[in-house]
Formats: C-alpha cells, sequence, structure tokens
C-alpha cells in the first residue's frame, strides 16, 4: 500500500472534502430543498403547456398523417363548433349551481351540527366518508341508484309520492342535469359542511353572549355576528371548490356518458372525447388552451385574494 | 374541532330548532349511506335478484361470486395491486419532496410570493390542459403504461397538497431547536431531517394519507395514461360501462374493495380533516 | 414566393425534426431515458415491476382449459372436425396451413395480444379458441377486453404511443377506411397468397367477401355476420283474437309488417292491447352500446334518405331524416317502458321474458331464443327463454336489415409477431373453426360462410335453426352495411348523440340539423375531395343503399 494511494483516503482528507460539500450544501440549502419538487413541476406543467404550444399550430390528427403547420386553423375549429360553447357554458352553469347548493346544505348541516350532541363523533364520521370516494364510484353508485327501471329511487319515489315514477334519470334533459346535480352535491357537500363547522367552531363565544345580553334574535345574530365572522372561510371554501368544480369529468363520465345527446358535455368532457375517443388530437389542444386561458384569469383572481388573507 | 357546545343566540333551544336540526342531520345521514349500501348490497345479490321491481333490499341468498368474478376474471386484482404499489410509492415521492419544499419555503421564504403562488395554482390546474403533451412525452420516454410514469404523474399532481400542508406545519413549529441544533454543528440538512421532521411527523403522516386517498381515487390521468399493465382500480370501472350492462355485482365488488380502504383511512385522519382539504390554509 | 417555398421546407424539416425525436430516434431521448430511469431506480422498487411484471400477467393456459364438447353432440362433432382439419388436414386447408406454419414459433415464447369486446364477446376466446389455439401452437394467448369505443380509440393511442402492444384487432369494418389511413392496421395480401386457401375466401356470403377490402388491398379476414333480423312471436301473430280485432281496425290483415310505419302500427297495437303483459317491440336506443347509429341508418336509408349531395353536404336533415325520426319515436313509444335506456343484452332479457312482441337485432337472438345458449354456465346470467318454440324469423320491414357492425379481425400495425398474428386470424376464421365458434352456446360470434349457413351440425342445435340460418342468409341478400368511410366512427357518433338527443325530449329537425352540421364539419376536416373520392368509393360496395344489395346486383345466394 503506498503512501500516496493511501493520503487521498485518509480521514483528515476526506472530512475535509465532506465539509466542503456540506459547507456548500449549506449556503444552497433552501435552493437545493425546493429543487426536486421544482424540476418535477417544470417537467409536468410548464414542459407540457410549452410542447401543446407547438400542437396548438400543428395537424395532430391521426387520420391525417404529418404535423404541417396550419397556423389558427386549430383554434377557429373550436371557436366554431357550437358543441364547445354549449360545453363551456354548461360548465360555467353547472359549477356555480354545484357550488351553491353544497355552500347552502353544508352550512346548513354545520349550523345543525354545531352543537354538542350524544353520537356526534359517529355522525360526523359518516358525514364525511364521500369525500374519500373515487368521483367514478360516485357516479357509477349513482348511476346504478338511478336506474330505470330497476334502480331504487324511482321505486322509493313512487311509494312516497304515490304515484309510479318512471324518470329516465340519464336519458331525458332535465332530469339528466339533476342527477348530476345530486351527485356532485351528495359528495362535496361534506367538505363545505367540514370547513364551515371548523369556521363556526372557531367563533368565539363572547360574541354571542354579548348579543344575547344585547336581546338580539337568533335570525339577527346569525347576519351580524355569524357571517362576518365566517367570511373569510367561505371565501376559501367556495375558492376551492369552485376551481374544483369547474373541472367535472368523472361524474358525467361514469353517469351520462355526456348524454343525452349531447346536453351534459362538460369542458373537460369535450376535450377528453375530442382528443381521446375521436383523436383529433390538435384540436383538443387548442381548446384545452383556450380553457386555461379563461381558467387562469378565475385563478388568478380568486387565488391571489386568498394568499394574501393567508399571508394575513 | 373544539368540543365546546356554541349557542347560536337563542334563548335556550326550542323544540322546535331541535327538531329541525335533527332533521336535517338525519337526511344527510340517509342520504349519504343510502347508495353507498345500495352499492354493497348489490355487490352480494345473486344476478336474478338485479332485474326486479321492487328493488330486493336484500339478498335471500347473499353470494361472493362477483368478488371473485371481479378479481380474477375482470383483472381486478392486477388493478388493486397496481393501485397499491402506485399510491404508496407516489406517497412516499411526494411527502419527501414536499416536505422537503416546505420546509424550505417556511423557514426561508424561498422564491417569495411567486414560487408559493405558483405551486398552489398547481392545484387548480385543470388536468385536460396538460394531458396530451403528458401523453405523447411520455411516449417518447417510454413511459407510457407503466407504473413509473403514473408514479410520477401522481407525484406532481399532489405535490401543492403535500407541499401546503407541510408549511403550514412548519410555520407553527418553533425554530428553536433546530436553531439549537445548528450550534451543536449540525449541517442544515441534519437539522431539517434530525430535528424537524421528526417534531413534525404527525403532519407528515396527515398529508402522506391525503396524498393516498387522492391518488387512490384518481381517474383521468390513470385512464389516458395508462393500458394493459399499469391500470388502477378507477379505470376498470370504464369496462361496465359498455354493450353488457349486466355485470351490476361485478362492478359494485370492484367499487367496494376500493372504497374499503380509502374510508378507513379517512377516518384515521379525520382530525387534520379540515386541514388536508384546504391545503393547511385553515387549522379545523 | 421562394420565401414561401422556405418556410414550408423549415416548417416540413422542423416537424420531421420533432417528430422523430418523439419517435425516440435520436439520442436525446436515450439520455433522457437514461436519466430518468437513474433516478427512478434509485428510488423506486416498483420501476423493476413493469418489465418483469408484465410478462406474468399474460394469461397462463394449459391445454386441459379446452373444453370440447361430448361427440355425441352436434357441437362435439363440429369441434372434432375443426380440430382434425387444423391437425390432419385436408392439407390445402386454412386451418391445416395455419398451425403447421404457427410450428414455427413454438417454443419461441410467442404471446399474441388480442382486442375483444368486453363482457360476453370476450368469453369465445376465453373460453375456446385461445386454448385451442395454445394446445395446438404452443403460442401464447393474452385477451385484452375493451368496451366497444375502446376497440377503436385504444389501438390508435397504443399506436400513437407506439406501443405494440397489440396483434390482432376486432374492429368494424367501417372504421377499416380511418385505421388503414391513419397507419394503424397493415394489409394483409402478402400472407393471404402465402398461407391462405383461396377456396375459403370464397366461402363467404357475398355480403361479406369483399367488406375488407379498401384502396385495392386487403385489410383483415372478416368474422362476425351482425347481419340484423326480425325476430318475432309466432304465438301472438297466429291468436285469432287479435287477427280480428286488428282486421276490424285497420281493414287490413294482421300480420308481419311489411314497412316501418307498419311495424310501428302493428308494435303499438299490440301493446295497446295486450300490456302490461306483452309489449309490441323493444329497442336498444342507449348511447354507445354499440349505438343508434345502426337502427337510424338502417331505416334512413329504407325511406329513401341519402348521406351526402354531389357536394358531400350531409342530407340528414332532409325528408327521409324526419321521417325516419318520427318512425323510431313512434318505435318508441309502442314498445316497453324503460325502452330508452335498454341496452341490447337488457333488450334480450326482456325478450326472452316473453314481454316483448317483435324485435330487430343481432343473431345471437335466434341462439338465445331456443334456449340454446343458456346451457352453459358462462351465459348463466342470461334469463332462460320463456319463449323457445314460439319464435319466428324474418326479414326486416322492406327487407334492407342493417349489418350492422360486424367484427373484422386485422392485423395491428406495431405488431412484434405479425406472421403469427396472422396465422392466428387464418385459423381462426376458417370454415371448420369459424363453424364451431358461431355454434357455441356463449358465443357472439354469427354465421358469416355459405358453409356454416348449410351445416348439419348447427341446423341439429334446435328445431328451427335451419329456417334460422335460411333466414340471417336471406337478411344478408338485401342488407345493408355500415357507411364504410373514413371518419365513420365520428359520423357515428353524431347520429348516436343525436338520436339520444331526440330520446332526451330534442326536437327532431334541430337534432338533424346539428348532426348535419357535424357530419359538414367531419368532412371538411378530413378534406372533402379525399371524402369525396371515399364516399365514391363506398357507393360501389355491395349492400351501401337499398339499390345496390347483393340482391340487387343479382348475386343473391339461398340455402334450401
Amino acid at each position: 500500500m503506498t503512501h500516496s494511494a493511501a493520503a487521498n483516503l485518509s480521514p483528515v482528507s476526506v472530512g475535509k472534502r465532506t465539509a466542503a460539500v456540506s459547507a456548500w450544501a449549506d449556503r444552497h440549502f433552501k435552493w437545493l430543498m425546493v429543487a426536486p419538487a421544482a424540476l418535477l413541476i417544470l417537467i409536468f406543467s410548464i414542459y407540457p403547456l410549452l410542447f401543446s404550444l407547438w400542437v396548438d399550430f400543428v395537424n395532430y390528427d391521426f387520420q391525417i398523417p404529418g404535423h404541417a403547420f396550419v397556423g389558427l386553423q386549430n383554434f377557429v375549429q373550436v371557436v366554431n363548433d357550437p358543441l364547445a360553447w354549449s360545453s363551456l357554458v354548461l360548465t360555467a352553469i353547472l359549477s356555480v349551481t354545484v357550488v351553491a347548493i353544497e355552500f347552502v346544505l353544508g352550512l346548513a348541516l354545520a349550523l345543525a351540527m354545531v352543537k354538542m350532541f350524544r353520537g356526534r363523533g359517529v355522525v360526523l364520521s359518516i358525514l364525511i366518508i364521500p369525500l374519500f370516494i373515487s368521483p367514478v364510484i360516485v357516479g357509477q353508485s349513482w348511476a346504478l341508484f338511478l336506474q330505470r327501471p330497476f334502480g331504487p329511487a324511482d321505486y322509493l319515489l313512487g311509494q312516497l309520492l304515490g304515484r309510479p315514477v318512471t324518470i329516465s334519470w340519464v336519458g331525458e334533459v332535465p332530469w339528466a342535469y339533476i342527477a348530476i346535480v345530486v351527485a356532485d352535491v351528495w359528495q362535496w357537500t361534506p367538505f363545505m359542511f367540514v370547513i364551515l363547522l371548523a369556521g363556526l367552531s372557531a367563533i368565539p363565544s363572547h360574541l354571542y353572549e354579548a348579543a344575547e345580553l344585547d336581546g338580539v334574535r337568533a335570525a339577527q345574530t346569525f347576519r351580524y355576528v355569524t357571517l362576518p365572522q365566517l367570511a373569510p372561510i367561505i371565501l376559501l371554501a367556495i375558492t376551492f371548490r369552485l376551481l374544483d368544480a369547474v373541472k367535472l369529468f368523472d361524474v358525467i363520465f361514469m353517469l351520462t356518458g355526456g348524454g343525452p345527446g349531447t346536453a351534459t358535455y362538460t369542458m373537460s368532457f369535450y376535450l377528453y372525447q375530442i382528443g381521446f375517443q375521436q383523436f383529433h388530437l390538435s384540436i383538443a389542444t387548442a381548446g384545452s388552451w383556450l380553457f386555461l386561458i379563461l381558467l387562469s384569469v378565475v385563478i388568478m383572481a380568486l387565488v391571489r385574494r386568498l394568499m394574501r388573507a393567508e399571508a394575513a | 374541532m373544539p368540543s365546546r357546545a356554541m349557542s347560536l343566540g337563542a334563548r335556550g333551544t326550542s323544540l322546535r330548532l331541535n327538531a329541525g336540526r335533527f332533521l336535517i342531520i338525519g337526511f344527510f345521514v340517509v342520504f349519504v349511506l343510502a347508495p353507498l349500501y345500495w352499492v354493497v348490497v348489490t355487490s352480494i345479490k345473486p344476478s336474478s335478484d338485479y332485474l326486479t321491481v321492487p328493488p330486493v333490499w336484500f339478498p335471500a341468498h347473499p353470494t361472493i361470486v362477483h368478488y371473485t368474478a371481479a378479481l380474477f376474471s375482470y383483472r381486478g386484482f392486477q388493478g388493486l395491486i397496481n393501485s397499491i404499489i402506485i399510491a404508496s410509492a407516489a406517497t412516499v415521492l411526494s411527502s419527501i419532496m414536499g416536505t422537503m419544499m416546505a420546509y424550505s419555503l417556511a423557514r426561508f421564504n424561498t422564491g417569495g410570493q411567486h414560487l408559493a403562488f405558483w405551486v398552489l395554482s398547481q392545484r387548480f390546474l385543470p388536468p385536460v390542459a396538460i394531458i396530451l403533451p403528458i401523453f405523447l412525452l411520455f411516449r417518447s420516454w417510454g413511459l407510457y403504461d407503466t407504473r413509473a410514469g403514473l408514479i410520477f404523474a401522481y407525484t406532481f399532481m399532489t405535490l401543492p397538497l403535500s407541499v401546503w400542508m407541510m408549511y403550514a406545519y412548519f410555520r407553527q413549529l418553533p425554530k428553536s431547536l433546530e436553531d439549537a441544533a445548528l450550534v451543536d454543528g449540525l449541517s442544515r440538512w441534519q437539522a431539517f431531517w434530525m430535528v424537524a421532521v421528526p417534531l413534525a411527523a404527525p403532519g407528515v403522516a396527515a398529508a402522506a394519507v391525503f396524498v393516498f386517498i387522492a391518488v387512490w381515487t384518481e381517474f383521468f390521468f390513470a385512464l389516458i395514461l395508462t393500458s394493459r399493465y399499469a391500470f388502477t382500480l378507477p379505470t376498470i370501472f370504464r369496462a361496465f360501462l359498455g354493450f353488457q350492462g349486466m355485470q351490476y355485482g361485478e362492478a359494485c365488488a370492484l367499487a367496494t374493495t376500493s372504497l374499503a380502504p380509502s374510508i378507513v383511512l379517512g377516518m384515521l385522519v379525520q382530525r387534520h380533516l379540515v386541514r388536508g382539504l384546504t391545503l393547511g390554509a385553515l387549522r379545523g | 414566393m421562394t420565401n414561401e417555398r422556405e418556410w414550408r421546407d423549415l416548417n416540413a424539416g422542423l416537424s420531421e425534426e420533432v417528430d422523430a425525436w418523439l419517435r425516440g430516434d435520436t439520442s436525446r431521448r436515450t439520455f433522457l431515458k437514461k436519466f430518468m430511469l437513474m433516478g427512478g431506480a434509485a428510488m423506486l422498487p416498483g420501476l423493476g415491476f413493469t418489465a418483469a411484471g408484465s410478462q406474468a400477467w399474460a394469461q397462463a393456459v394449459d391445454i386441459s382449459k379446452v373444453e370440447l364438447a361430448d361427440k355425441a353432440t352436434p357441437l362435439g362433432q363440429a369441434q372434432a372436425a375443426a380440430v382434425k382439419a387444423s391437425t390432419e388436414g385436408p392439407a390445402e386447408g386454412s386451418a391445416y396451413r395455419a398451425v403447421k406454419a404457427a410450428q414455427a414459433y413454438k417454443d419461441k415464447n410467442v404471446t399474441l395480444n388480442l382486442t375483444y369486446e368486453a363482457g360476453l364477446q370476450a368469453l369465445e376466446p376465453k373460453n375456446f379458441s385461445g386454448p385451442l389455439w395454445q394446445a395446438l401452437t404452443g403460442v401464447n394467448f393474452n385477451v385484452v377486453e375493451l368496451p366497444h369505443p375502446d376497440q377503436y380509440s385504444k389501438p390508435i393511442a397504443e399506436h400513437i404511443a407506439n406501443s405494440g402492444a397489440y396483434d390482432v384487432l376486432d374492429i368494424e369494418p367501417a372504421w377499416i377506411p380511418a385505421l388503414a389511413n391513419g397507419g394503424v392496421i397493415v394489409p394483409i395480401d402478402d400472407y393471404v397468397s402465402k398461407f391462405m386457401n383461396k377456396a375459403d375466401l370464397d366461402d363467404y356470403h357475398p355480403l361479406y367477401k369483399s367488406i375488407t377490402l379498401y384502396k385495392g388491398k386487403r385489410w383483415g379476414v372478416f368474422d362476425d355476420g351482425d347481419q340484423f333480423a326480425l325476430y318475432y312471436r309466432k304465438d301472438i301473430f297466429d291468436d285469432e283474437k287479435l287477427k280480428s280485432a286488428y282486421q276490424a281496425k285497420f281493414g287490413k290483415p294482421f300480420g308481419l309488417p311489411k314497412t316501418w310505419d307498419d311495424y310501428s302500427q302493428i308494435a303499438q297495437f299490440i301493446t295497446d292491447q295486450l300490456a302490461p303483459n306483452v309489449y309490441g317491440a323493444a329497442h336498444f336506443r342507449k348511447f354507445g352500446s354499440p349505438g343508434n347509429q345502426f337502427s337510424f341508418l338502417q331505416e334512413f336509408r329504407a325511406n329513401g334518405g341519402k348521406f351526402f349531395d354531389g357536394d358531400m353536404k350531409a342530407l340528414l336533415a332532409g325528408e327521409a331524416g324526419v321521417t325516419t325520426l318520427n318512425q323510431m319515436i313512434a318505435q318508441n313509444k309502442a314498445s316497453l317502458p324503460g325502452n330508452n335506456d335498454l341496452d341490447a343484452v337488457a333488450q334480450w332479457a326482456a325478450w326472452l321474458q316473453g314481454k316483448v312482441a317483435m324485435i330487430f337485432s343481432w343473431p345471437p337472438t335466434g341462439r338465445i331464443s331456443s334456449n340454446y345458449a343458456q346451457r352453459d354456465k358462462a351465459i348463466n346470467f342470461i334469463p332462460q327463454s320463456s319463449i323457445a318454440d314460439k319464435v319466428g324469423y324474418a326479414v326486416l320491414p322492406g327487407g334492407n336489415g342493417e349489418m350492422a357492425s360486424g367484427y373484422v379481425k386485422a392485423l395491428a400495425a406495431g405488431s412484434n409477431n405479425e406472421e403469427a398474428a396472422y396465422l392466428f386470424m387464418q385459423w381462426v376464421t376458417a370454415p371448420p373453426l369459424s363453424l364451431v365458434r358461431t355454434m357455441l352456446p356463449y358465443t357472439l360470434r354469427d354465421p358469416y360462410r355459405m358453409s356454416t349457413y348449410k351445416s348439419e351440425e348447427y341446423r341439429a342445435l334446435w328445431p328451427a335453426a335451419k329456417d334460422y340460418l335460411s333466414n340471417l342468409c336471406e337478411c344478408a341478400n338485401s342488407g345493408v352495411v355500415d357507411m364504410i368511410m373514413p371518419g365513420w366512427q365520428d359520423y357515428a357518433l353524431s347520429i348516436d348523440r343525436m338520436c339520444t338527443a331526440v330520446w332526451g325530449g330534442e326536437n327532431p329537425k334541430s337534432a338533424l340539423q346539428k348532426a348535419a352540421a357535424e357530419w359538414d364539419a367531419t368532412t371538411q376536416r378530413l378534406g372533402g375531395a379525399a371524402q369525396k373520392a371515399a364516399y365514391q368509393e363506398f357507393l360501389q360496395i355491395p349492400g351501401s343503399y337499398a339499390d345496390h344489395t347483393i340482391e340487387k346486383l343479382g348475386q343473391a345466394v339461398h340455402v334450401a
């Protein structure tokens, strides 16, 4: 064993090297820590978006060979497609509707549950179950439940109303809309409920005591004490829920398949259909970009507000 | 959630108000349980009980034949294994990367508002906007229809969740212990790994469970990025949509198999639910 | 001008570059791949799983799984004949030649991946042809079950992803132009001339003989005679009370409908008289299962409708279209409650339970009506037939039933085992195998060969089987086919959506106009001139329109 070879491996020099690396790591620590996550996001978000920018302007349809430059044609096709517009409109209407209903129901439930009672814990556990279920299963379960003629829904409704009910929940307008709203409300009202409950529980009791002393009636207490305290939380809940609702896909896929006709096509479903069922990939990409641009405006507005509130 | 009773300001609680409350609660409990009950019951019904009016509320001869058929004839077993592997791996990756980034954001305010906003906004990115380029990129990287591909995709998808939940935790954690560690000569990494992380362990665990559930229930990426090999449980439901609409039993058996773990896990992290749902913005 | 050319060349070059990079033809991809793998392998045990684990999932099949029926039964005889033809000859038969040539792949650990429609359709390869092929040749077999629309989209996705995932594709003949143009399937002419017995090509019913030809090449072997026929309840149509009531009401004799208007009138009459025990008719109107396009296009053409005019503008919203939709609405009204939510299997269930007087549907209807199919436990979720001896067979009102979908076995472009895949295709559609496969109780494959229509074994399956087979043959003589053109799946989707919109309450005229607009958009997207040429090609295919059927072309065949 020669001395020179061993010298490179002596504890002191190894220690010096590790120490140097260590010191460098410490100086750049904060950047190294964010690097892996940032890299992954770059690869899966920025990079695909840039690539799709290219796809936007060429032909990428499996039936037509080659990727010739087509200018704005893909965008024109999307804009001229009445189905794209109806999907957009439906997405907007549906998401606002479900969020509004979930908010109202969630608030009612939260108000009902805020007071302690025996078995509250069990009830709470039951009520949050829908949050952990895959949306495709939700769609599937409701499809089964609402099935005509063998599902329980029509039968139970018939019993309730005293006359036979044969509503085609997935085959007729407006029942298909109602079915989708019911399925979404079923899954996400607990979301609103849980958050609003947390918010309600955090309201300091002395505010209520003061109101009671002043002889304020219940309804007015609600309007002037509860709601203002709840306001930032309401904003948070609605933001999250709304930005999720516009992506509505899984339930549509399983429950109505976009039908009847194209009545329940949401933006995501429409783009999926064009892109991955019919394989008009460049048109689908152009549509996705337009959708993303529209969505970004909404995201910017809502999320920045949220972050400001959070920073406070 | 604090267990203190909260009065709503009415003087005493009138009987009507109480009845109203319990009516709402009762309605919701039934509303939540009804479709679930139907799914579970359908999964154990013999096929002859499907096409009946009035519906069979509980079968006279329950059977598990749909479970075996679903798991073995419909490749439910493979889907289950894939889901377990993919969700676990994505959870590990996402937790590690997410915790690292969260620590950096919390302690050093790295990248300021912009980085934080960028990460948060990924939460709201509609998958449909990036799915096609990812599909094409996966193809050229040989990741199409592979478990690894989905794992990376899901790690990306759940990073906002991991990062923001841990961010909230780390911000609450007093710096004193880490500072003491640094003074003792530990490197920053060691201070992070050996001091901060163990203290934040409950948070890491909770975040991990949320990530797991998110990946376990995800459908869109799996639908498009997998085919014969790497498909997950949710994608199998697609097969029941077609021509042969009669496999209700198998579909429900698969649904029950998928539901059970995620519900159990959800119950475990109940306490952290609000934090998970709001990405740490609220503490509940 | 130079600038323009330069610009074009630049674009062509650029897109070629990117394409090559995407295809993975350059070193950048290898670098990226190595990088990802390095990182991945360091972190994940699951990564190694993907390659190794996938092989393990290929269906492990052994010879004892080949359940052959008792040789005393007709099915058993047919199966024995098929095995004999595969192993002993005749030596020039397609079955024998295919098996012989496939011996070259024995012990080479070849696995063929076949796409099949999920559910009932896939029982046949899983229970019979797959295990038998494996036993005969040692080539492994894997059935990939897909919902019907995925049988179109998944091969395209795999093709774009360059995955080589499939070897043999089950596709609708009407998809051939689109898939051929897109390079998803490859022609089989070379293999046919090398391996196939030409006489077997002549054994097809004339309607199916040239249906796999496109642009002068052969793109697959036809494998499923999905000819619509009318199935009706003889006891109801023979009922004296009904006969006199009908005569009294309408002033004409009560019998099988000769036109589509007759059909709804008779169905409504039966419903009025016999509901809720029996309804006049039932149809499968559910979206995508596989869809309303077949019923619509069948009746549209019977009403004199033409798809396109001279300028390739869609003519859907004309009088024929409105008439057709109104007829279909009347049919729905006369049908079983819940008719609009029925898929084909639910339609069969209602029919078998005796609730319906007439249905038109695919050939398995005849087999399950006679209770022949239900013997097998594989199919035991289809109810027992309570109408076994009461079923009659007829051609559709006015003739011109649609050959609705059908299946062709095609060769996937990215297959790593092209020859082995082709040999399987040839073997499984050879006359003796085709006979057995259409005779299996649980099969959804339907007769398409003259030898099958004439087969003594088949005729022995149930008393009326002879009439059933000759009826299928006659229906094919006057049958019309799907619109075999590029873009068919898009056109079909528009029709299916249009119909479900109308069932959902939309006004027929506006639904037709929307569908016509979608058709025009599809035509534009594919290129008006190209589509016009393709349409001219379609017009030459037997069965394109009611005036161009096999019968009208003088090629009708009859089985005694």
